[in-house]
Formats: structure tokens, sequence, C-alpha cells
């Protein structure tokens, strides 16, 4: 099992999580639990106040309805990727990482743009579709979000399948749908169940879109949280909350993962298959004409709204200007969050680049320990190193609020880089745990047998060969924290205000122009993420 | 049952060219297809199943051009190197599930899945699902799946080479055996060239991309039309010599050939007979189960000699100075 010191190293991050995920989670349970001994008050409480409860259902119910307008846009997606090669199949199949790393601050200003009173969309059908601040703005943006993961799971899974299952099964009589039905269906369900969950997960801990796109009758217990935190101040029932949402999520975090095994279990080896080609003559079959449709509707999907704040970021008084920019750049200090813009670019960058740093240095011994070792619970460890995935910003957040709000850590930069570390490692573990698994054993055999100790093996041999992994799990963990909001918002003072929370503010007093231009600024480093990470042609999931 | 007959059939892979002018599997013959990796047995065998069109020729089941006809209208059972059986069904799923495409009632489906285990020996595994079988017997559930269709062509695609040495030598005894039983047409691919010996009606011997030769295992081995057959298949002596008044001499070896000029002679091991005398040396040996393989030296050329130990006119042991040789039968090739 390696030598004392690196079990030392290995077993730090531990602590990390234990300090800053777990302490928090349990203080939210006793705050949400405890007056002076066991209480279900405040749990009664919100279970029985209407508004609440309407919360809760709502929370489910969006998610429910959110994963399957997901999987009906993406699984045709997944098919023409699984079954046909097309002029552009690459870069298309590039561009549908843009939502991953699109920030939903900017995503929610967009739909404002698209659906609003003045909108694009509402000027050019002559009057409001009623889509903006009702839960079908909220359904598209969440489709929006996690169509490309249903993509990209489903059609990955879909290619690998021997192609020799729907050939005996050609040769014994299925075909068209019965073969579909009966053979690829149960083959690719695994992906289809483990995209939907990670979708059902996502949507179900939603913030920033149904905060700012879904009114108050359409928040979800995100929200409801984050209102009861910061607008009422009432703890309590905000903890109480928290713990409903909490106790769901790992449930939904459990099924997911589970889901997820199933899904690499069914990976195969390809055998001698390509898709087939599909040329520009195909074009004009009927399945070619939905295929072009198709790829319309999800063309103008991605880049709908973010060519509305794009334009938006350049019109000034009727015409074009950089006047927008102008102000974002200067150094003037804007009141309304106590910073200048100019600082909260610095922000964002310090806060990413520490969440890069700090996330990576804890999920690389954690997927070491996954990788190399194998103790009793291993599967609950899977689990518990995991939960943070299933855990909200906001609900992390009132948990630091309620652990270090005496310490001298609070109100600090670093508590909002740690914040931003738990929320964004479980994605970097994910993504150098599947890089890993896919090394052959017998490499790291081989290496242990040229008379490298275990660790050396390791960090020689197998990290390098998952080097790909570790940097798309960095990225995707700086896009996640520059993107973040609610934990940002509850944890950091003014001078450490982030470019989102400032957009978010802009909105707040209606400012679109402004929130455009730095919302523009934000998607320029998101698509500086997006490019790395597509260069590295990693999976993330 | 159908003959299946290939007529011109071509195929192009990017680096690859498939060119078969004329190969027939007769009603009710065990045809296999031999030859080295890569030679294009898979691709033909894909074409006959209809998974690959062909682009060129004609694909013919008794008389019927079946170029476009789909998989599932063409009446034949397939079995996979890998199996292929479905990994979310049991084996009576998997074995069933031909029967329910063709819409055969419940209660037909089950007798009929039951007798088609008996066949292959497998009883009582019914429940079980894919992955908890050994390799053998997961064979066995994918020829049965095949085979309950009751279809008029099996083919078999090197149904056996992942499995190993002694199962593979009982396995193919037994899908001969069946397919004797229910006199299907069967079309067989293999690298194994005793396997090929062993099972077949006629192989069809392949070389990059074509059919060299088609025959019996009999036909193949001692008259082999190419030197590519002849070397294929075992071991074999091939000497090019000068021919006069009908007769080539190697030394004090000659061979009757009825031709003049230039010959390329062929014969196996075991046409050699050896005794004491001075045409060649024995430059070494090695013992086989009862017999013994010699090299013997002639005028610079090493010819093969093989020969059971109790018929040797000498001991191996006591190897005699030179030796006489005498080749019983042989072929120009
Ligand atoms: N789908 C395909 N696309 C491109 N090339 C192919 C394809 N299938 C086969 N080939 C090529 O065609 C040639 C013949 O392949 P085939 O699989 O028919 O050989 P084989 O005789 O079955 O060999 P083996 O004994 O190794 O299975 C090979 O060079 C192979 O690379
Ligand atoms: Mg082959």
């Amino acid at each position: 099992m390696g030598s004392k010191p690196s079990k030392i190293i290995l077993l730090m991050p531990l602590v990390f999580l234990l300090v800053f995920f777990y302490i928090p989670l349990v203080s939210i349970v006793k705050t949400g639990l405890w007056d002076g001994g066991l209480t279900l008050r405040y749990l009664g409480a919100v279970l029985s106040n209407g508004y609440h409860r309407h919360v809760i259902i709502f929370t489910v119910e969006q998610a429910i309805a959110s994963t399957l307008l997901t999987l009906v846009l993406g699984l045709p997606g997944a098919y023409i990727f699984a079954k046909y090669d097309f002029p552009g199949k690459r870069t298309i199949k590039a561009f549908l990482t843009v939502p991953f790393v699109m920030p939903s601050v900017m995503v929610a200003l967009g739909y404002i743009l698209l659906f609003g009173k003045n909108g694009f969309v509402t000027e050019l059908v002559g009057r409001d579709l009623g889509i903006l601040y009702s839960w079908k703005a909220i359904l598209l943006a969440h489709a929006f979000y996690n169509f490309p993961i249903v993509i990209r799971m489903v059609s990955s899974l879909w290619q690998r399948i021997n192609p020799h299952y729907e050939e005996a099964a050609m040769a014994l009589g299925a075909r068209g749908w019965r073969l579909f039905w009966r053979i690829t269906l149960p083959m690719i369900s695994p992906a289809i169940f483990a995209s939907a969950m990670l979708t059902f997960v996502f949507c179900f801990l939603s913030f920033s879109i149904p905060l700012i796109i879904g009114g108050y009758q359409y928040a979800t217990m995100e929200v409801d949280i984050f209102t009861q935190v910061m607008t009422l101040l009432d703890f309590k029932t905000g903890a109480a909350l928290a713990l409903i949402q909490i106790t769901l999520s790992a449930v939904f975090m459990y099924l997911y993962l589970r889901s997820l095994e199933a899904y690499s279990k069914r990976e195969e080896q390809r055998i001698f298959q390509k898709p087939a080609g599909f040329g520009w003559r195909d074009i004009l079959s009927i399945k070619g004409l939905l295929m072009v449709v198709y790829s319309l509707i999800v063309f103008l999907f991605i880049v709908a709204p973010l060519l509305a704040v794009l334009y938006d970021s350049l019109r000034f008084q009727g015409g074009w200007s950089l006047e927008w920019y102008r102000r974002v750049f200067s150094p003037e200090y804007n009141p309304m969050f106590g910073a200048s813009t100019m600082v909260t670019i610095r922000n964002s960058l310090a806060f990413g680049i520490s969440t890069v740093i700090l996330s990576t240095l804890v999920a690389l011994p954690v997927a070491y320990i996954l990788h190399r070792w194998n103790f009793r619970g291993k599967r609950l460890f899977d689990v518990l190193v995991m939960l943070p995935l299933a855990s909200s910003p906001v609900t992390l957040a009132l948990g630091y609020i309620k652990v270090f709000h005496s310490t001298p850590l609070y109100y600090t930069a670093a508590i909002v880089a740690i914040a931003h570390t738990v929320i964004a490692y479980p994605f970097v573990l994910r993504s150098v745990s599947t890089a890993l698994r896919k090394i052959r054993p017998n490499l790291f055999e081989a290496a242990l047998s040229l008379g490298a100790r275990e660790w050396r093996a390791f960090l020689k041999v197998e990290l390098p060969i998952a080097m790909g992994g570790v940097i798309v799990g960095a990225i995707f963990a700086f896009a996640m924290s520059i993107a973040e909001l609610g934990a940002t918002y509850m944890l950091a003072k003014p001078e450490y205000t982030t470019m989102a929370v400032a957009v978010y503010r802009f909105l707040g007093s209606r400012q679109f122009g402004s929130a455009s231009a730095l919302s523009v600024m934000l998607m320029v480093l998101s698509a500086l993420s997006f490019m790395v990470i597509e260069r590295m042609g990693e999976e993330v999931w | 049952m159908v003959t299946v007959e290939l007529r011109n059939v071509e195929k192009k892979w990017e680096d690859f060219r498939l060119r078969i002018n004329h190969l027939e599997a007769r009603d009710g013959e065990f045809l296999t297809l031999l030859g080295p990796s890569g030679c294009g047995k898979t691709t033909t065998l894909r074409m006959i199943a209809g998974f690959d069109r062909p682009e060129g020729g004609e694909i013919l089941f008794d008389g019927t051009r079946m170029n476009e006809v789909p998989p599932y209208e063409r009446g034949i059972g397939i079995v996979f190197q890998d199996y292929a059986l479905f990994p979310h069904m049991t084996v009576f799923k998997n074995v069933a599930f031909g029967l329910e495409m063709r819409r055969v009632p419940r209660k037909e489906i089950e007798g009929r899945v039951k007798r088609a285990l008996e066949l292959v020996g497998l009883r009582g595994m019914e429940n079980r699902y894919p992955e908890q079988l050994s390799g053998g017997q997961q064979q066995r559930v994918a020829l049965a799946r095949a085979l309950v269709v009751e279809p008029e062509v099996l083919l078999l695609d090197e149904p056996l080479s992942n499995l190993d040495a002694k199962i593979r030598e009982k396995l193919r005894g037994e899908v001969r055996r069946i397919q004797r039983e229910l006199g299907i047409t069967t079309i067989y691919v293999t690298h194994d060239q005793e396997e090929a010996m062993a099972i077949s009606d006629r192989i069809a011997l392949m070389n990059v991309g074509t059919v060299e030769q088609v025959g019996t295992p009999l036909e193949l081995y001692y008259h082999p039309k190419t030197e590519f057959v002849a070397r294929f298949l075992g071991l074999s002596n091939i000497l090019e010599l000068e021919a006069e008044n009908g007769r080539a001499c190697l030394g004090g070896l000659c061979f009757n050939v009825g031709k003049e000029g230039r010959v390329r002679l062929f014969f196996r091991p075991e046409s050699v007979y050896v005794k004491p005398g001075k045409t060649g040396r024995i430059t070494d040996y090695e013992l086989l189960p009862g017999r013994v393989r010699l090299k013997i030296d002639v005028e610079g050329n090493t010819i093969l000699a093989e020969r059971f130990l109790n018929e040797l006119p000498f001991s191996i042991d006591e190897p005699p100075e030179g030796v006489d040789l005498e080749v019983l039968s042989f072929s120009t090739i």
C-alpha cells in the first residue's frame, strides 16, 4: 500500500473534505433538527407550509420535465452521431461542449433578451409568448444545458455496441422498430438512464436559471433556501429546507452513480464497423431532411442566447457602439456591488485559478485511492467522496456561514475559493478516474516489474497517460468557478465580487447593457476553456 | 435446403480487393473458407449473410439473386466468433428470440427452444445469463440460437477460435454431427487448417482477395493446384528440375514426369520412403509421437520425409551414412 509519508499525503484531501464539506453538512443538519434537543419542528413547519410544499413539488416536477425535454432533444442527436459520418461532424461535436461551460447567469440573460418584453423573439412574433418568468423558460434553459450530455453519453455507448448483436438479431428476423426496441434500446439504456439521472440532479439543484427567469412562483428549493437565508435571514427554515434537499439529491446522486456503473460496464470494444457516410446527396431523403432540421434547431438553440447577449452588448442608444465595454473596463468604482468591474474580472480569474489548483490537489489523491486500493466499504467511500456533486452551492454556503462565521476564515477570499473547490472537485475526480480506468492494468504491472514502487509507478506511468483527463477536469473546474453565483454571492464581501455576481446585480437593476458586456467577457473566458477541453479530446462524463 | 452460389463477386475496402469468380456451397454441403488472416473470409461470409453488399457480381440462393435481399429475409443462421449473445437476455430468451421474431406461438417456442438446447447438449441452463456461462457453453447457445429457426444456410465465422484446444476439438465434432443430422448447407470460416481438414466436405482455400482452389480436403492436400495451396496445407517438398526423355532427376532420385523441360514437382513428406543407400544424407531429424520427420540433403536440396518409426528399415538411434529415396506419389504444379 505504499510507504508511510505517501499515505499522509493521500489522507490530506479527505481531511479537507471532512472540514469543508462534511462538518458544514452536519452543522446544517444540526441547525435544522436541533434546538436544545432533537426537534422536528422546523421540518414540520416547512412541510406544512403551502409555499414550501409547492416549491418542493415544483422542484421535482420541473426536474422531471426538464429531463424529459432534454432526452427528446438529445436522443435524435445521439442517433445521428452514433450512426453517421458527415462533413463537419467533429466541429459540431466540439460545439456541443459550449453549453457545458457557459455561465448560467449569461444564459439567463440571453433568455431575457430573447423572450422579454422587448426581446428579439417577442418582436419577431409580434407578441409576448409568455415564456419568460414561467416554467417554460426554465425547462428550455435546462434542456440547453443538458442535452449535450445526453448526446455525448448515449452516442458514445451506441457506437461501441458490438455490431454483431444487431447483426445476429437481424439474421434471426428482427428489423426496424422491433430490432431497436428489443436489442438496441436495452443495450443503450444504461447510457440513457445515466445521462437522464445526471440531468435530473443538475436540474434538481438548479439555481441561477430559476432565480433569474423563474420568478417567485417558479422557485426551486435552491432559490427558496437562498431567499430564506439572504432575504429573510431565517436560518432555521433555510436549514430545514436544505436538509430535505440534501436527502433527496443524495438519493438521486446514488442512483446516478449506480447507473454510471452499469454504463461503464457496458462499454465494449468496437469491432470493424464505421458509421455510415452521409454525403450531400443523402440530404435529399426524408431522413436527411429530418437531420438537417434537427441540426438547425440544435444550432439555433445553442447560439441564439449567446448571439442575443453579444448583440445587446454592442448596442448603445439605438446604434452600434463599444460604450458598454468602455464602461466595463473603466476602473470606476461601482457602488452597486462595491468594486469596479475591472476588479470583478480580476477576482473571477483569481478564484478560477485557485479552484483549478485546489481541486486538482484534492482530486488526484482521491482518484489514486479509488484506482489503486481495495478495501472494505470502497463503494461507500466512492459515494462519500462524490457526494459534493449532490450538494448545492447555496446549501454549502449556508453551512459555511454556520460553521466559520466566528473564525478568521470567514469573509476571506480563501473561503470563496474553498467553496468553489468543493463544488468543482467532483468533476475533476470523475474526469481523472475515467482517464485512469482506460489505462490497461499491465502498464502498471510492467512498471512494478521494472522496480517502480506503486506511488512512483502511478506518477511516472499512469498519471502522464491520464494527463488529458486531469487537464480537462481542471479546465472544467475553472469554468464552474467563474460561473458560480449562489455560494459566491453569499460568502464574498464586496471587494471580492466576481463577474457572475456583478452580472446578476446588473440584471437586478435592469442594466442589460452592462450585464451583456460583462457576460461577453465571461463568454470569452468560457470559450477559451472550451477550446482547451476540446483540444484534449477527453470525455468529461 | 439450398445451394449458395457466388458469381464474379467483388468487394473493395480501402486497401483491399476481393474478387471471387465462382464459389458454390451445394445443398447440404459443409463448405469451409480457409485462408490466412486478412484474406477476406469474413468479408465473403458477411456478403452471403447480407450484412455487406458486393460491389459487383451476384450472390444466388438456389439460383435466385439475393444481392438486394436483407439479412432477415435470407433464411440464414449465423454464429460469430464472439458469439454475440444478447447480454440482457437469458439463455432461453436468446434462443427464443428468432422464434419470437417469426411470431411463433408461445407454446411452440418452449418446445423448440428445449429441443435446440438439447441438440447442442445444454439442458437446464435456460435461466442463466450469458456471462454466467463458460466460453464453450456460450458457443453452444449461439449455435442453438442460430439453428432453432431452422435456417436454410448456416454461417459460422471462426466459431471455435476463442476456445481452448480440447473443447475446440470436441465442439467441432459436434458441429459436424449436428450439421449432418439436419442436412443444412453450411459455410464455415476458419484459419485453422487442421480444423478445416477435419470437418469439411469441401474446402475453399483463399489467398489475399481470391479463392485459390476449391476441393475436398484430400484433393487439396494431395493435388494442390498452386504452390500457395501446397505450402498452406501441411508440409511439402517442392523441387524445380529439368526433365529429359520424360524423366527428371535430382542425383539418384528420379521422377517419371512424362514431360520435357523445366518442371516443378510437389510431394508430401509421407510419400517419401527411405532405405540405406547413397542418394542423400540425413542431416537432422525430429521425433513426433510414433513418427519421425527426417531432413535429407540431396545435392544441396533439403527433402522432408515423414515415416512411422516401426516401418523405418533402420533404427533412428543409429542412422545409416546415406539413404536412398523413393517418392510414391507426386504431382507437377
Ligand atoms: N469494414 C471494413 N472497412 C475497411 N476495411 C475492412 C473492413 N472489413 C474488412 N476490411 C479489410 O478487408 C480485409 C479482409 O478482411 P476480413 O475480415 O474479410 O479478413 P479475414 O480473412 O476474415 O481475416 P481474419 O482471419 O483475420 O478474420 C482486411 O485487410 C481488412 O482490413
Ligand atoms: Mg475474419
